[in-house]
């Protein structure tokens, strides 16, 4: 097992003199300073995200992007969720209340939990579970599940229209993007977030060696994401703004972090699996730790950069349009991928 | 067999993508239309009734107010039908000039109508890109008209006022500019693979159905019908002018797209021909004496032109009095509206946002 | 030939009059009753395009402007029908030309001509119930009128004005 954040707390602790043996308050202490320390991390990383899409696209958009709040509006998404919390939360008559109530929580949450498994930099990861790639795909099926809810405790024609293209993307994408993963668990040998990582230090970027299988991801991801060109979450000129219409708030805010939470998640997910996650070179005198965080972030916003160009270019697919390129193009792609890896990995080539 | 629900779903009147206050009732069976209903005039602001009481001269600011996008070609048609009814030739430098805004009118309504179609499709920077030109045309006409939307520039006579000292250069500058920009639309967008898939085979008319229903401009023009009422029932000094019409086959909203994107280039060309004459001829831009009271004869007129959504029409009943009896418009954007519901019938409801953005109608020209 | 000719050799006591307009566009005032083949006569021999449906009223009589355009032959012609104030209807050219429907419907919504065998005609522009038809010369334009949403979510038209829920727009109106 590799280090883990925790290691690393009591290796501090340790260097000023700070030991405790099998007492368990302590631990619990680091554990909740881990988990505040993994949302802050998210939050300041989904801020940063919504001021970066504003500034990205402004200027691919021949505009400057928030100016006015801070320094080149830095402190925009500070104001942004100001004005989210101080807005008033309206439940709508007719809403089914405790549902209305859980779903953004639902989908909320598990955005969060995909951070457990996932390495920032050597040593800095939360947990090395051993099926650490499994259980991030299989936490983040669960936000479907808040979609739909949502969509249909708002009793609103536009939000059950929008929920029920949101869930039919997410679930057809999932398909070709685990079947991507295998290709790439295949090459490992593990399904361990960490060992991936150290098995592209040995061989080299597994976008070189899946390069039909990192395009698939690829679309996926931005599916997943649902980012432009396969934001029918939200779908704004057609059903107003998707499953979240009714949502107004603090309720909408929760929306909103698990939308940029997820595409850290995503983002992060691939810079791990196929752009060697936090390796890179090292420069003597800067700890390995800070490195390696550092590698992993540029690569992480290297990625979101690419969403946001995206988004600055192409329009929106329509929904047919969506879910036959993930059933007709996406999915035989993804096992033809897999079938191929399967053979090199067989004959011992990979 | 599993058995679906028909059920209702309304669009608007208030909605990211009517372009106003339009409201739809669509009958719908899952995502697809069944049936399309469309509830107009929540912008309905009387203007035929208002010009009965206001004169002649006073009801042209009104014109801006009814396609606010393109008000130049708004104010031209109905001081056509005005100067038809009593018989007013204007100069022509004037109508040169006249010539020269309604052409760059186009433009600013073609950019703006790309920039919405995307917008509808979700892709945000074509309307940046198109708003930034946009802004250039508005700048030269607020040095004209001193207004960057409702001009209240064209009037019975001629044109408010001579060109201002250093237009002709800014214009040249400009429309040296515009291509440039308009290709980097072109580059971005016409061989886009996803516009392509959005916009390809959807939302078909065919000529005879066009026709039928009374569907004019760009959107006849995409269904391969080559009619323009510049070319083919000149007014003005369009007769003098050198020009193409742009027309496309395909009958679908990828063919109008492109003829609207020809269109601007065309409207460029034509444009320079007017500056250059207004720049060769000598002379006043107006009439040099327009009566204060003005009492046409008795009768009537029709004027129709060819507005940038389509064919422009005032219709003048003059009883001898000041005030005109009745003024009848014939607006582009109602006419086209009515082939909507056959355009979209089967279609998603992701089609209906991209083939109502084809249409490009405004509402304040709808509703009237 | 003319196309008033054309009109008059196919159909004998049709045309009461000819007329130019002052743009120059040749019109004749037709009888009401054959509206409906003349229209499909012209239609058939190249005016297919229906630019404009207007209704004019003139106090005494009412009368309804068809002007037509070619795209084959590029020509303009005008029909004009007189029709009894009293009792204003005539018959729809929606069976000709499509594009008439809502034409039909906003000349019936705003000066209240009724087009016999239209498929839909209702009030297009102004919402169900209003009173009057306000492009007639005797239209009362002292009466306030407003759009409030009904018990079922529909636009209802009320000249009591305190049902309106922002009371403060009013103004006092002597």
């Amino acid at each position: 097992m590799t280090q883990t954040i925790y290691d690393n707390i009591v290796y501090l602790l340790s260097l000023v003199g700070i030991s405790f043996g099998d007492s368990i308050v302590p631990k619990i202490i680091i554990v909740l300073f881990i988990a505040i320390l993994i949302l802050v991390e998210v939050s300041l990383m989904v801020m940063f995200f919504t001021w970066m899409e504003r500034k990205v696209l402004g200027h691919i958009q021949v505009r400057r992007g928030p100016m006015i709040t801070g320094p080149h509006g830095l402190l925009q998404p500070i104001v942004d969720g100001i004005k989210l919390l101080t807005k008033e939360d309206i439940t709508p008559k007719r809403a089914d209340k405790w549902l209305y109530f859980i779903a953004p929580l639902i989908v909320f949450v598990p955005s969060i939990l995909v951070f457990i498994p996932m390495p920032f930099g050597q040593g800095a990861i939360v947990s090395d579970l051993p099926v650490g790639i499994l259980y991030i795909m299989a936490i983040s099926a669960i936000s479907p599940v808040g979609v739909l809810i949502a969509g249909w405790a708002s009793d609103n024609k536009y939000a059950l229209l929008g929920s029920l293209r949101a869930v039919a993307q997410d679930i057809s994408y999932e398909i070709p993007m685990v079947l991507t993963v295998i290709g790439v668990v295949l090459i490992t040998g593990s399904l361990s977030m960490q060992d991936i990582v150290l098995a592209q230090g040995e061989k080299t970027w597994f976008v070189f060696l899946q390069p039909l299988g990192f395009i698939i991801f690829l679309i996926a991801a931005i599916a997943e994401m649902s980012r432009i060109p396969f934001d029918l979450h939200e779908s704004e000129s057609e059903f107003v703004a998707g499953f979240f219409t009714e949502y107004s708030g603090m309720k909408f805010a929760f929306f909103f972090l698990a939308e940029y939470a997820h595409l850290f998640g995503i983002s992060a997910i691939m810079a791990t699996l196929y752009f060697g996650g936090w390796q890179g070179p090292l420069i003597p005198g800067i700890p390995v730790v800070i490195m390696s965080v550092g590698w992993f972030t540029i690569k992480v916003l290297a990625i979101v950069f690419f969403t946001i160009w995206l988004r600055g270019t192409v329009p929106r697919v329509r929904v047919d349009q969506i879910l036959s390129i993930g059933w007709k193009v996406m999915i035989p792609l993804a096992l033809l991928n897999l079938f191929i890896t399967g053979l090199l990995v067989a004959g011992g080539v990979l | 067999m599993t058995e679906t629900e028909e059920f209702t779903i309304n669009v608007g009147p208030v909605h990211p993508s009517t372009h106003g206050v339009l409201r739809f009732v669509l009958r719908m069976d899952g995502e697809t239309i069944k049936d399309t209903e469309m509830v107009l005039g929540q912008l309905h602001r009387g203007l035929e009734k208002i010009a009965e009481s206001r004169s002649y001269l006073q009801f042209v600011p009104y014109t801006d107010r009814l396609d606010y996008i393109s008000g130049m070609t708004n104010n031209y048609a109905y001081t056509k039908a005005v100067e038809d009814l009593a018989g007013i030739t204007v100069p022509r430098r004037g109508e040169y000039l006249r010539v020269l805004v309604m052409e760059l009118g186009r433009i600013v309504n073609h950019m703006l109508f790309t920039g919405t179609l995307f917008l509808d499709l979700a892709a945000s920077t074509p309307i940046m890109y198109c708003f930034r030109d946009r802004h250039n045309i508005l700048e030269l006409f607020e040095s004209l008209s001193g207004a960057r939307i409702t001009f209240n520039y064209i009037r019975p006579g001629g044109v408010r006022g001579d060109i201002p000292e250093g237009f002709i250069d800014k214009t040249r500058a400009l429309l040296k500019e515009l291509p440039s920009r308009i290709d980097e639309y072109a580059e971005l967008l016409n061989d886009n693979e996803i516009v392509k898939m959005r916009l390809k085979g959807i939302g078909m008319l065919n000529p005879k159905d066009a026709i039928n229903y009374g569907v004019t401009g760009p959107m006849l023009r995409g269904s391969g019908v080559s009619y323009d009422i510049r070319k083919d029932d000149p007014y003005s000094v369009y007769d003098e002018l050198d020009f193409k019409v742009c027309t496309r086959n395909e009958c679908d909203t990828y063919a109008r797209y492109v003829v609207r994107m020809d269109e601007m280039r065309e409207s460029l060309h034509i444009a320079e021909q007017a500056l250059d004459a207004i720049e060769r001829l000598q002379g006043p831009v107006s009439t040099p004496y327009f009566p204060r009271i003005f009492k046409p004869v008795r009768g009537e007129s029709y004027s129709r032109i060819e507005a940038p959504k389509g064919e422009l029409g005032f219709y003048i009943v003059s009883d001898g009095s000041e005030h005109p009896y009745r003024v009848k418009i014939r607006s582009p954007s109602f006419c086209n509206l009515i082939a909507l519901p056959q355009m979209v019938k089967g279609l998603k409801i992701s089609d209906l946002v991209a083939v109502f953005g084809i249409v490009d109608i405004c509402l304040g020209d709808v509703d009237r | 030939m003319s196309t008033t000719d054309d009109v008059k050799n196919r159909f004998e006591e049709v045309v009461v009059e000819t007329y130019t307009q002052n743009d120059g566009k040749e019109g004749m005032l037709i009888k009401k009753e054959s509206l409906v083949d003349v229209c499909g006569f012209l239609y058939e021999s190249g005016f297919d395009h229906l630019s404009m449906i207007s209704g004019v009223d003139y106090v005494e009589w009412m009368e309804v402007v068809y002007h037509l355009w070619s795209y084959t032959r590029k020509e303009n012609v005008v029909l004009k029908v007189k029709i009894d104030r009293s009792m204003p209807v005539v018959n729809s050219v929606t069976s000709v030309w499509r594009g008439a429907d809502w034409m039909e419907r906003e000349t019936y919504d705003l000066l209240g001509i009724t087009f016999d065998n239209h498929p839909d005609l209702r009030r297009i522009l102004l919402p169900e119930g209003w009173i009057g038809y306000p492009l007639r010369k005797d239209y009362d334009l002292t009466i306030d009128q407003y759009v409030i949403i009904g018990e079922d979510g529909s636009d209802v038209v009320t000249t009591d004005a305190s049902k309106l829920l922002r009371k403060e727009v009013l103004h006092d109106r002597n």
